[in-house]
């Protein structure tokens, strides 16, 4: 046998003086040929243990020094500590059993399911059965999220849920968001605007290193995993993109959709943080992406089931904190960034449906083929896995213009820019937007990028358009004479005049195949 | 966006314009101008409603200033300040009869 293959005995009932020195009988036998072999005292059926029984462990233990004492009740629990055995001895206490039969279930994450177990309580009763790491490490992120200004709760006890552990949290008359837009859908607009406060809180918060774990290893290992499912170059590209992301040091909260958002009483808290890391946003929006689109996608009945309301409402909640998160309503940048999004998404679905033996059925196997050639697509049209707010690459066309104008002026109207200056920058970015939708690339159609950037101090804003088209200085042309009359006036030739007119500078260059005009106002 | 609320009368022709006009716009009113534009003597363009124009806009306007020349008039009503400042800027202030 090996030696440090721990012994397990039971002890049960009450010892005393009136039987101590049996028990010490029977423990003797149990632990021959034994010394030195780690000791698990089962105290669960221990009801009452007198300075005798005490006497008896204290010699045990000289045999074998490595002894626990598990399932403690509190009555046993107090002599030990009383006594000082509990400086002595590894003594684990006995663990509440609570029931959540019958009980509502409020929140379900990667780990475990949150159930009210009364008015003021709730309990997460964890998946794996030999949770007690996973309940010790969830208490500890929380406990560095709150202690960073986000409000969580934490678990104030560790109980037992049938073959579970469970942990303890105080809850009181919460509701959490996916219940709110199941029951009271006109609050659509305002969980928005409180789910995104709360993301961006989250992401707004700077993690000391080591103190969370680094999402990009796991995305890595997740596109590492993939290699041997996907074509070659698909399964490179996506190694390649998934690398690139830069190390971030802020908070992502990595399961982050509307059963883990709760009001209590006026207040928005976040609960389920043990999926807790730190790393890009993008990796957050991935797991947005799955939890309100991508895991319902092709059978919209199952978000009803884990979220409470409908395949429309997950997925109209998830493009409006999109837009709200990303600060656009422009339709390409929404697409840009859930393309992204989806990229990481699918191959999270992909590798989950996989590990759960997604291949060995005919379901399974027509899911994992849907995602995948969406994955394959995505990777092939996607450059990089960054997204920058404040430039939008669109196709350069007339009809795209209102877009331009509006994702310029959402950034405008941030920086309480006047009508007048908004109106004068929308005039120059309809004429060099249009002169490139019209010469650019014509007969084809192209590209374009428009790039918004302010300064503060003074304030100014700065407009760059980037197309490859066929070199082409707009700024080059004459300008028109305008006190000609008007009949003597051709007509055309005002857009470009416009632009030097009204903006403060304005420069263009052909630089690497590109044409780039740039134009700044002074506000 | 543009609205374009036509009324012709006795000869005049009233085009109220509420919106945008702009290089997707534009065209509409230059089509809805030659449409209407036969056997009208007075042409007003009521900027009232206007939020935007851009040079797009200006050409339709030159253009139509230059038919009307030779059919009889044409000004335009409730300029707001915005877009008084790019008729400044282009000389369309010396040109049209601006109200």
């Amino acid at each position: 046998m090996n030696k440090n293959e721990s012994v397990n005995i039971v002890l049960t009932g009450r010892i005393d003086s009136n039987n101590a020195a049996q028990v010490e009988k029977d423990m003797l036998s149990q632990l021959e040929g034994k010394s030195g072999s780690p000791v698990v005292l089962d105290a669960s059926g221990l009801e009452y243990i007198s300075s005798a029984g005490l006497r008896v462990l204290l010699r045990m233990k000289k045999s074998n020094p490595d002894m626990s004492i598990t399932g403690v009740s509190s009555e046993v629990y107090e002599i030990l500590d009383m006594t000082g055995f509990t400086e002595m001895l590894n003594v684990e206490k006995a663990y509440r059993v609570v029931s959540v039969e019958g009980c509502e279930e409020i929140g379900r994450g990667a780990n475990g399911t949150v159930y009210r177990i009364d008015q003021d309580n709730v309990v997460k009763v964890y998946k794996n059965a030999d949770a007690l790491a996973d309940i010790q490490h969830e208490r500890e992120v929380a406990r560095i999220a709150l202690v960073l200004g986000i409000p969580t709760a934490i678990s104030y006890d560790v109980v037992k849920v049938g073959e579970s552990y469970g942990s303890v949290f105080e809850l009181l008359n919460a509701s959490s968001f996916s219940k709110i837009l199941a029951n009271e859908p006109d609050k659509m607009d305002w969980c928005v605007k409180e789910y995104v406060n709360m993301l961006k809180k989250i992401h707004g918060t700077e993690v000391p290193a080591g103190k969370l774990p680094d999402m990009k290893e796991t995305v890595v290992s997740w596109a590492k995993f993939m290699q041997d499912y996907l074509p070659e170059k698909t399964a490179k590209k996506l190694l390649e993109l998934v690398n690139a992301v830069p190390h971030d040091d802020h908070m992502i909260h990595g399961d982050y959709h509307t059963k883990n958002i709760v009001l209590q009483n006026d207040e928005v808290l976040i609960i389920d943080m043990d999926t807790l890391a730190v790393g890009h946003p993008i990796f957050e929006l991935a797991s947005m992406f799955n939890s309100f689109m991508g895991y319902s996608e092709l059978d919209h009945e199952v978000i009803k089931k884990f979220q409470g309301f409908d395949f429309e409402t997950g997925s109209t909640f998830w493009h409006k904190s999109l837009a709200a998160y990303l600060g656009t309503g422009s339709e390409t940048k929404l697409t840009e960034v859930e393309n992204k999004a989806r990229i990481i998404g699918y191959m999270r679905m992909i590798r989950r449906s996989i590990r759960r033996q997604g291949l060995e059925t005919e379901e399974g196997r027509a899911e994992i083929e849907f995602q995948k050639e969406k994955l394959i697509s995505l990777v092939e049209k996607t450059d990089t896995l960054l997204f920058n707010t404040s430039e939008l690459e669109i196709e350069a066309s007339a009809e795209n213009l209102s877009e331009v104008q509006l994702f310029i002026d959402e950034h405008l109207e941030k920086t309480g820019c006047p009508a007048k200056t908004m109106m004068q920058i929308g005039v120059a970015v309809e004429e060099i937007f249009v002169n490139i939708a019209n010469y650019a690339y014509a007969p084809e159609i192209g590209k374009a990028t428009v790039r918004v950037e302010v300064e503060e101090q003074p304030l100014a804003v700065t407009i760059t358009f980037v197309d490859h088209g066929v070199p082409y200085d707009p700024l080059a042309k004459e300008d028109p004479d305008v006190t000609l009359s008007a009949e003597e006036r051709k007509i055309g030739g005002l857009g470009v005049f416009l632009v030097k007119k009204t903006m403060d500078d304005v420069s263009y260059e052909y630089n690497n195949g590109k044409n780039i005009l740039k134009m700044k106002k002074n506000m | 966006m543009l609205n374009i609320n036509k009324t012709i009368e006795n000869g005049k022709a009233t085009f109220a314009l509420e919106g945008r006009l702009d290089t997707v716009t534009a065209p509409e009113l230059e089509k809805s101008l030659k449409d209407s534009i036969d056997g009208v003597a007075e042409l007003v363009l009521d900027f009232d409603k206007l939020e935007y124009i851009s040079s797009a806009g200006l050409r339709v306007l030159l253009s139509a200033q230059k038919t009307m020349l030779e059919k009889g008039g044409m000004k335009i009503t409730n300029v707001s300040e915005i877009i008084s400042e790019i008729f400044e800027v282009t000389g369309f202030s010396e040109i049209l009869t601006v109200e």
